[in-house]
C-alpha cells in the first residue's frame, strides 16, 4: 500500500491527532457510518448496563412456564409446559424407614421442627413473556441482554489480545529486522500453513474449558494478520526522518518502536482490532457448539443458539432469533462501521 | 436445483432395488436404522459401548442368551445345549455346546467350513486377561477363574499371553464340553456367559488379522458384517452359514400387545428374515429425528426427550404419525443416572452427621421435578433406590423420601448442622466458618450435560449453597472420577446383567478406584456385599439388597437420578418387533414388509 | 525458476520442523491423558499404566518427539485411539465426501463471487452497490450455525426438496442428491465475504493508470472492464483462492455434522471430543504440509500468469 502522505512531514508524534481530527470529519460526513456507530454504542451501552446490574438482572428467573408463548403469540398452543403427569410413579409404599441406622437419626424431631417453620413460596409462572422464554421459562430478550455481555466481553477481550500479541511481534519484526524478524517470520510461517479453524480445533482439543479458554485460543491462533500488517507498517517508517530524527535526540528503542511509530501505525492497527471484534464474537459461536468455554451459569449468544438448535423443531423459534438477530445487528453495524472507518482513516484505500 | 420431494422418493426406491443382487430378483429385506452415536469397532472382546455391543450381538453367539419375549428376562440356552445347573456349591458351571454350529465362511478359515467348538469359549475367555487388548471387561474375569489369574499375571511381565497353558478354571472336556471352576460362589455367572460381547471368537481370525480384529467380526451369528464405512454407515447381511431360529412363544405375555404381534408375524417361520440391515450412525439429535420423520429410516430408536410432544403430545401418538400407523414402543430401561459425591473429598466426603447432614441437604435441595419435568420431557422414573426396575432384585415396594426435591427440609437441614450464612452475602458458609464452595463437573462435549449442571447450580443456589459447574473433556471426566479428583460428577450406568448385584458393587469399597467413583467404603455395606454374592436368588439375598440400599440412602454417596424411559418410535412395515432390556438390537427377529414401506414412501 | 522452487522448498524445512515442535507442544505437553477412553467402564490403575505403556505416553519427551517425527515421514501415524484404525486410512477415506462437498463449493463460489464482484464494481457507487453491499454484510454478520439449523429445517424438513441428512457409495447420487442442500448453505455463507473482497480488487484496478488509459483511447467500459480489469484482478482472487484451499480439506465441520457427510472436518471434531490425538496431529501436519505446497503452487501460477512478477 502507498504511505499516507500528510504523516511524512510530521515531525514528532505529539502532532499526529491531526490524522485523528480529519478521521472524525470524515466519519461524521458519513451517515452509514454514524448510524452503524449508534449501534454499536448502544450495545455497548446495553452490555455495560447489564454488566452493572441495570438491565437483565434477573435473566436467571424462571418467569414463565417452559417454553412460554411470546406475548405476541399469546393463544399458541405450548404442548411443553403441560404438567407432568406420569410423576406420581407406581409406588405408593411408605417411605422406607432409616431411623435406625441414620447418622442424622438423633435429630429427626429438630429437624421436623425447623422444616415446618420454613415457608417455601411457590412462584406464579406466567403463560406468556415479552419474547417468549426458554426450556426453563426465562425470558429469551433478557437472555440475549445479558448474553451481550459475555459475547462482546469475549469478542473485545480475545481481539485486544490478538491485536496486542500481533503488534508486540509486529513491531519488534519490522523495527529490528535481521535475526529478530527472520525468527518472528518462521513463528508467523508455523501459524499460518495451519488452515485457522483447524489451529482452533487442535488448540480446543487440548486445553482446559473455561470462558478463558476461549479468550486465550481465540488470542493464540488470531495474532497472524495483524502481525503481518503492522510488520509493514513498522519496516515503512523506520527509514523516516522522524524517527531518525528520534534517535538523534537520544530516544530509546523501546520509545521509538512505541512512542513515535506506534502512533502512526495506529489507525492500521484500530481497523484491525474492530476487524478481529466481529470475527470473534462469530467465533465464540462455534466454540460454544463444541461446549468450550462459557460456565452454566452465564450466558452468550452461542449457548443460546447451542441450545436452541433443537427448538426450530418443536416449533419454539424465538431463542434462536432473538441470539441470531442481536448478533446479527451487532456485528453487520460492527462490520459497516470498520468499513467507514477504514475510510476515514486511510480514504486512498476505498 | 432444488428437486420436488417425488424425485427424492424415487431415488429411495432405486437404492432399494439397487442392493439387489440383479434386477428382476426377489425384493430383498433392507431394514435401515440409525444409530444415537458413533461405534467403536466389533471385537467383542475390545469394546463397551452400548452401541458397538449392541451390533456385535448379531455377529456373534454367546452360550446362553435371553428370551426374546419372556418378561422379566429368562435366559435360554443359545450354543449350549442346555443351562446348567451351579455344581459345587455355585463355583462349578459345566456347558455342552450343540455340534454342528458354524462360524461365518472367512478367508482365514482357508475354504474350509469351520464348526464351533469348546476350545473357542476357552481361548475367547483367555482374550479378556490378554494385556495387549486391554479389555474393558477384563474384571468380569479377574479373581474368578480358578488359575486364570496366574496366566494373566505371568503375562503381565513378559507382555505375552500363553493361550496353550492350561488353566484349570478353563477344562476343556472333550470336543464340545467345557466346565468353568471358580474361585468363589458367583451365583449370577450365567449372566456373564449371556452377555453379548462374551461370545466364542475363532482363533485362526484372530490371528489372521492382527490389529484389525475390529474390523474383521467373524462370528456364528444370524449375519456378517458385510461392509464398514466407519462412523457412517454399517452393513449387516444374513448369514448363510446360519441354522436359523425359530421364535419361542413358551413364555409370552398372551395380554401383551406386542408379544401377540410378534407371535402372529413371526411363529412358524425361519429367522431371521432380514436379508441386510444398514445402520447409519447420526450423533447429532435433528437430523436423526427428521431422517426417521421423512421415512429414510425404518425405526427411529430412542427418541430424543426434546421432540417427544412433537411426536407423543399429551402422551398420545401426534395425528399426523397416527395416520401412517406408527408405533410407540415405551421403554423402562434397566439403568440409572446418579451424580456421585467423592466420599474422600474434603467439604462433602466424610461420614460424620454434618458431613452427610450437607450430602442429604443437597440431595433434597436438588430439584428433580424439573430434571423430569423439563429435561427430561417426563420420560422418566425417579429412582427409589440405585437398583433399576427389571433387573433381578428390584424392590417395587422400596419408596424413598429422602430423594425428594424439598427446599425446605434441606434448608431446615444445613441450618440445623450449623451450615449458616454468617457474613449476609447470601451464601452459607460450613460450621467452621469457612466460605463454602462447591463444584460439579460434567462433560463439555454434551448439551444435555450442561443442562443437568445448570439444574444443579439452580438447585443449590436455592437453599443458599454455592455451586459451581465445571465443563471438562470426556477423558478428563472420567480419568477425574476414576482418581477421585473431584466432589460432585454425574454418570449413568446401564445394567451388563439383569442382577442388583451389578448396581451396588458400585459402592462395595474395594472397587474404589475402579467401578466405585464415589469412594463410599462403609465396612457395614462391605459386609452385606460379600455376604449376598454367596447367596441365590430369593427372599434372604433380597432382603441383605434392601440393607444395603438403606445405607446408601443414609449416607447418600449418590443423589439418586431417574430411571429413564425410551420411545422407540416404528413405521407399520417393522414386523415382529419387541425391545429386549439387557439386548439392544433384535435384528435376528424382525421382518419388513417391503411393499408397505414402498406404497408409503410414495 | 527451478532454482527458485528449490530454494523455496529449502525455506519449507523450518517451518515443518516447527509446525511439528508446536503440535508436539501441544498434544505431548499441554494435552491430557488419553489412556482413560481405552480402559473401559471398570478398569483398575494397572491396566490404565498398561495402556499408557501401548500408546508410548509413558516415554520420555525426547523419544516421544523422535517418535512422532517418524510418523510424520512414514506416513504412519499407527491408530486412532478410539477406533484403531489405522489413520492414513481414516485420512485417506474421509478426504473423499468433504472434496464432494467442497470443490463444487470453492468452485461456484468463486464464479459466483466474481462474476457478482465484477458487476457490482461496474455500477460502482450506485444504488445497487450500495444495497448489495449491504446485503452482503448482512448475510455474512448470521452465524452458519443458524444458517445449518434453519436450512435444514426449511429445506430438508418443511419444504422437502432435499433429503434431511445421508451419504452413500455412489458418487453420482452423493452429488445430485445429499450434496446439494450442504453446498448451497455453505455457498450462502461464503459468497457474501467472496464477494465484498473481489470488489476491493476490482475497484483497486479500475483506479490504476492503465485503465484511465484503455479508457482514454476509446475503448467501451464493458470492454476494458472484462479484458483488462478481470485480467489484472486475477492475480489477487487467484491468492485469495489459493489461501482457501488447504482449508478446503477440513471442510466445513459443522455442515459434516449436521448433514451426516463421513468427510475429514466431522472426523476431526470426534477426534477433538474423544480426545483422540493420533488422527488430530496427522491432520495438522499433513495440512500444514499441504497449505505449504498449494503457496509454493500459487506463487509459481503468478509467473505464468503475470510475466512482470519476478523470482527474487
Amino acid at each position: 500500500m502507498s504511505s499516507v502522505v500528510s504523516n511524512y512531514s510530521l515531525p514528532a508524534p505529539q502532532e499526529s491527532p491531526g490524522l485523528w481530527t480529519l478521521a472524525w470529519r470524515r466519519l461524521l460526513g458519513d451517515r452509514v457510518g454514524l448510524v452503524c456507530l449508534a449501534i454499536v454504542a448502544t450495545y455497548l451501552a446495553m452490555m455495560m448496563a447489564s454488566w452493572a446490574g441495570l438491565v437483565a438482572r434477573d435473566w436467571n428467573k424462571e418467569k414463565g412456564v417452559s417454553y412460554a408463548n411470546p406475548a405476541f403469540l399469546a393463544g399458541a398452543e405450548n404442548l411443553e409446559a403441560r404438567e407432568v403427569t406420569n410423576r406420581d410413579f407406581a409406588s405408593k409404599a411408605k417411605p422406607v424407614d432409616l431411623s435406625d441406622i441414620d447418622p442424622l437419626a438423633p435429630r429427626y424431631k429438630e429437624w421436623e421442627e425447623r422444616a415446618a417453620k420454613i415457608a417455601v413460596t411457590e412462584v406464579k409462572r406466567s403463560e406468556t413473556l415479552p419474547f417468549g422464554g426458554d426450556k426453563w421459562g426465562r425470558d429469551v430478550l433478557e437472555k440475549a441482554v445479558k448474553g451481550s455481555e459475555v459475547s462482546i466481553f469475549v469478542g473485545l477481550t480475545a481481539a485486544l489480545f490478538a491485536t496486542m500479541i500481533g503488534t508486540v511481534l509486529g513491531a519488534m519484526a519490522g523495527y529490528w529486522g535481521g535475526k529478530v524478524n527472520d525468527f518472528l517470520e518462521w513463528f508467523y510461517n508455523i501459524f499460518t500453513s495451519i488452515p485457522y479453524i483447524l489451529l482452533i480445533l487442535a488448540f480446543a482439543a487440548v486445553f482446559k474449558r473455561g470462558l478463558d479458554t476461549i479468550i486465550v485460543i481465540l488470542a493464540l491462533t488470531g495474532w497472524t494478520g495483524i502481525y503481518r500488517l503492522v510488520r509493514a507498517e513498522y519496516i515503512k517508517h523506520c527509514g523516516r526522518e522522524y524517527v531518525k530524527a528520534a534517535q538523534a535526540i537520544g530516544a530509546s528503542h523501546l520509545s521509538r518502536m512505541f512512542v513515535h511509530i506506534l502512533p502512526n501505525a495506529s489507525h492500521v492497527i484500530l481497523v484491525q482490532l474492530s476487524q478481529h471484534v466481529v470475527s470473534f464474537i462469530k467465533a465464540e459461536v462455534i466454540l460454544s457448539f463444541l461446549g468450550l468455554g462459557v460456565p452454566v451459569d452465564m450466558v452468550s449468544w452461542g449457548t443460546m443458539l447451542a441450545e436452541a438448535q433443537n427448538e426450530l423443531v418443536i416449533g419454539k423459534w424465538w431463542q434462536l432469533f432473538a441470539a441470531g438477530a442481536s448478533m446479527a445487528i451487532l456485528v453487520t453495524a460492527f462490520s459497516m462501521l470498520t468499513d467507514s472507518l477504514r475510510d476515514a482513516l486511510d480514504p486512498k484505500l476505498k | 436445483m432444488p428437486r420436488p420431494a417425488a424425485l427424492l422418493a424415487a431415488c429411495l426406491a432405486c437404492a432399494v432395488l439397487a442392493a439387489g443382487p440383479a434386477a428382476g430378483a426377489v425384493e430383498r429385506k433392507v431394514l435401515r436404522v440409525a444409530l444415537r452415536t458413533a461405534e467403536a469397532g466389533f471385537d467383542p472382546q475390545r469394546i463397551f459401548d452400548r452401541y458397538s455391543v449392541g451390533i456385535v450381538e448379531n455377529i456373534f453367539e454367546p452360550l446362553l442368551t435371553y428370551d426374546y419375549l419372556a418378561r422379566p428376562v429368562r435366559l435360554v440356552p443359545l450354543t449350549a445345549e442346555a443351562i446348567p445347573e451351579p455344581e459345587e456349591g455355585g463355583t462349578r458351571y459345566t456347558f455342552r455346546i450343540r455340534p454342528g454350529i458354524l462360524f461365518a465362511d472367512d478367508p482365514a478359515f482357508k475354504g474350509r467350513k469351520r464348526e464351533l467348538v469348546a476350545r473357542d469359549i476357552e481361548y475367547s475367555v483367555k482374550r479378556f486377561r490378554d494385556p495387549r487388548y486391554a479389555s474393558p471387561y477384563e474384571w468380569l474375569f479377574e479373581h474368578k477363574i480358578a488359575g486364570l489369574d496366574e496366566v494373566a499375571d505371568a503375562a503381565k511381565k513378559t507382555g505375552r499371553f500363553d493361550y496353550d497353558a492350561k488353566v484349570a478354571g478353563l477344562e476343556v472336556r472333550d470336543r464340545y464340553t467345557i466346565s468353568f471352576k471358580l474361585l468363589e460362589p458367583d451365583f449370577n455367572f450365567l449372566y456373564v456367559l449371556a452377555m453379548p460381547n462374551v461370545v466364542p471368537v475363532a482363533r485362526e481370525v484372530i490371528e489372521a488379522y492382527g490389529d484389525d480384529t475390529m474390523a474383521h467380526p467373524v462370528g456364528t451369528g444370524p449375519f456378517v458384517l458385510k461392509d464398514w464405512v466407519r462412523r457412517s454407515k454399517i452393513v449387516l447381511e444374513r448369514n448363510p452359514n446360519h441354522r436359523g431360529y425359530e421364535l419361542d412363544p413358551r413364555w409370552a405375555d398372551p395380554a401383551d400387545e406386542w408379544d401377540r404381534r410378534a407371535i402372529d408375524e413371526l411363529a412358524g417361520r425361519r429367522l431371521p428374515l432380514l436379508d441386510r440391515v444398514e445402520i447409519f450412525p447420526i450423533e447429532e439429535e435433528q437430523p436423526r429425528f427428521l431422517a426417521w420423520i421423512n421415512h429414510e429410516h425404518d425405526y427411529l430408536d430412542e427418541t430424543p426427550a426434546e421432540f417427544i410432544e412433537q411426536v407423543l403430545p399429551n402422551g398420545r401418538l401426534a395425528p399426523a404419525l397416527a395416520r401412517q400407523h406408527v408405533a410407540v414402543f415405551r421403554e423402562e430401561q434397566p439403568e440409572v443416572t446418579y451424580d456421585v459425591f467423592n466420599l474422600e473429598d474434603p467439604v462433602v466426603g466424610g461420614y460424620g452427621p454434618e458431613r452427610v447432614a450437607l450430602r442429604r441437604a443437597l440431595v433434597l435441595a436438588h430439584d428433580r421435578d424439573q430434571e423430569i419435568s423439563i429435561l427430561r420431557k417426563g420420560q422418566a422414573i425417579p429412582a427409589q433406590s440405585a437398583v433399576p426396575p427389571g433387573v433381578v432384585g428390584y424392590d417395587a415396594g422400596f419408596r424413598a423420601s429422602q430423594q425428594d426435591h424439598d427446599p425446605a427440609r434441606a434448608k431446615a437441614l444445613l441450618d440445623l448442622f450449623g451450615y449458616l450464612d454468617r457474613d449476609g452475602d447470601g451464601w452459607r458458609e460450613s460450621p467452621e466458618g469457612k466460605p463454602l464452595a462447591l463444584d460439579y463437573k460434567y462433560n463439555a462435549g454434551s448439551q444435555s450435560n450442561r443442562q443437568l449442571a445448570e439444574l444443579w447450580v439452580k438447585s443449590a443456589a436455592a437453599v443458599g449453597v454455592r455451586l459451581s459447574a465445571s465443563a471438562v473433556q470426556f477423558v478428563d471426566l472420567l480419568n477425574d472420577k476414576r482418581v477421585g479428583k473431584f466432589q460432585m460428577a454425574g454418570s449413568a450406568w446401564i445394567a451388563d446383567y439383569p442382577d442388583a448385584q451389578n448396581f451396588l458393587q458400585l459402592f462395595y469399597g474395594p472397587n474404589t478406584g475402579q467401578s466405585n467413583e464415589a469412594r463410599f467404603r462403609l465396612a457395614q455395606f462391605d459386609a452385606l456385599y460379600r455376604r449376598s454374592l454367596a447367596v441365590p436368588d430369593g427372599a434372604e439375598r433380597n432382603a441383605l439388597y434392601r440393607e444395603m440400599n438403606r445405607l446408601i440412602l443414609a449416607y447418600a454417596p449418590w443423589r439418586l437420578g431417574v430411571h429413564r424411559v425410551f420411545n422407540h418410535l416404528l413405521y407399520p412395515w417393522v414386523k415382529g418387533y419387541k425391545k429386549h432390556p439387557i439386548l439392544y438390537t433384535n435384528f435376528k427377529y424382525l421382518d419388513l414388509d417391503v411393499a408397505a414401506r414402498q406404497a408409503a414412501v410414495k | 525458476m527451478t532454482a527458485y522452487v528449490i530454494r523455496r522448498l529449502w525455506q519449507m524445512i523450518p517451518t515443518l520442523a516447527g509446525v511439528i515442535l508446536l503440535i508436539f507442544f501441544l498434544f505431548n505437553w499441554v494435552g491430557g491423558d488419553p489412556a482413560q477412553v481405552l480402559a473401559g467402564k471398570i478398569s483398575n490403575p494397572e491396566q490404565i499404566a498398561n495402556i499408557r505403556k501401548q500408546l508410548g505416553v509413558d516415554q520420555p519427551y525426547w523419544y516421544q518427539l523422535w517418535v512422532f517425527v517418524q510418523q510424520v515421514f512414514t506416513f504412519d501415524f499407527g491408530r486412532s485411539w478410539s477406533t484403531n484404525e489405522e489413520v492414513s486410512r481414516i485420512l485417506l477415506t474421509r478426504v473423499g465426501p468433504t472434496l464432494t462437498i467442497m470443490v463444487p463449493v470453492l468452485l461456484l463460489e468463486t464464479t459466483l463471487a466474481v462474476l457478482f464482484a465484477i458487476m457490482v464494481a461496474y455500477v460502482r457507487g450506485s444504488l445497487t452497490d450500495r444495497a448489495i453491499m449491504v446485503i452482503c454484510t448482512t448475510a455474512m454478520s448470521i452465524s452458519f450455525l443458524v444458517y445449518i439449523i434453519v436450512g435444514q429445517w426449511l429445506f430438508g424438513f418443511i419444504l422437502g426438496w432435499f433429503p434431511v441428512q445421508g451419504w452413500s457409495e455412489s458418487y453420482w447420487r452423493n452429488l445430485t442428491n445429499y450434496a446439494p442442500l450442504p453446498i448451497m448453505l455453505a455457498i450462502f455463507v461464503g459468497l457474501a465475504p467472496q464477494l465484498r473482497l473481489f470488489r476491493s480488487f476490482f475497484l483497486e484496478e479500475i483506479n490504476q493508470d492503465y485503465v484511465r488509459t484503455a479508457r482514454a483511447k476509446g475503448l467501451p467500459e464493458k470492454k476494458v472492464m472484462l479484458k483488462h480489469v478481470l485480467r489484472n484482478a486475477l492475480i489477487p482472487i487467484l491468492t485469495n483462492v489459493g489461501i482457501h484451499l488447504p482449508g478446503v480439506f477440513v471442510g466445513s465441520f459443522l455442515l459434516e455434522v449436521f448433514f451426516s457427510i463421513p468427510g475429514l472436518g466431522r472426523e476431526i471434531v470426534t477426534a477433538v471430543n474423544r480426545s483422540d490425538f493420533p488422527v488430530i496431529k496427522a491432520v495438522t501436519v499433513y495440512l500444514a504440509m499441504l497449505t505449504m505446497i498449494v503457496n509454493l503452487l500459487v506463487d509459481v501460477t503468478y509467473k505464468l500468469v503475470d510475466p512482470r512478477v519476478s523470482f527474487k
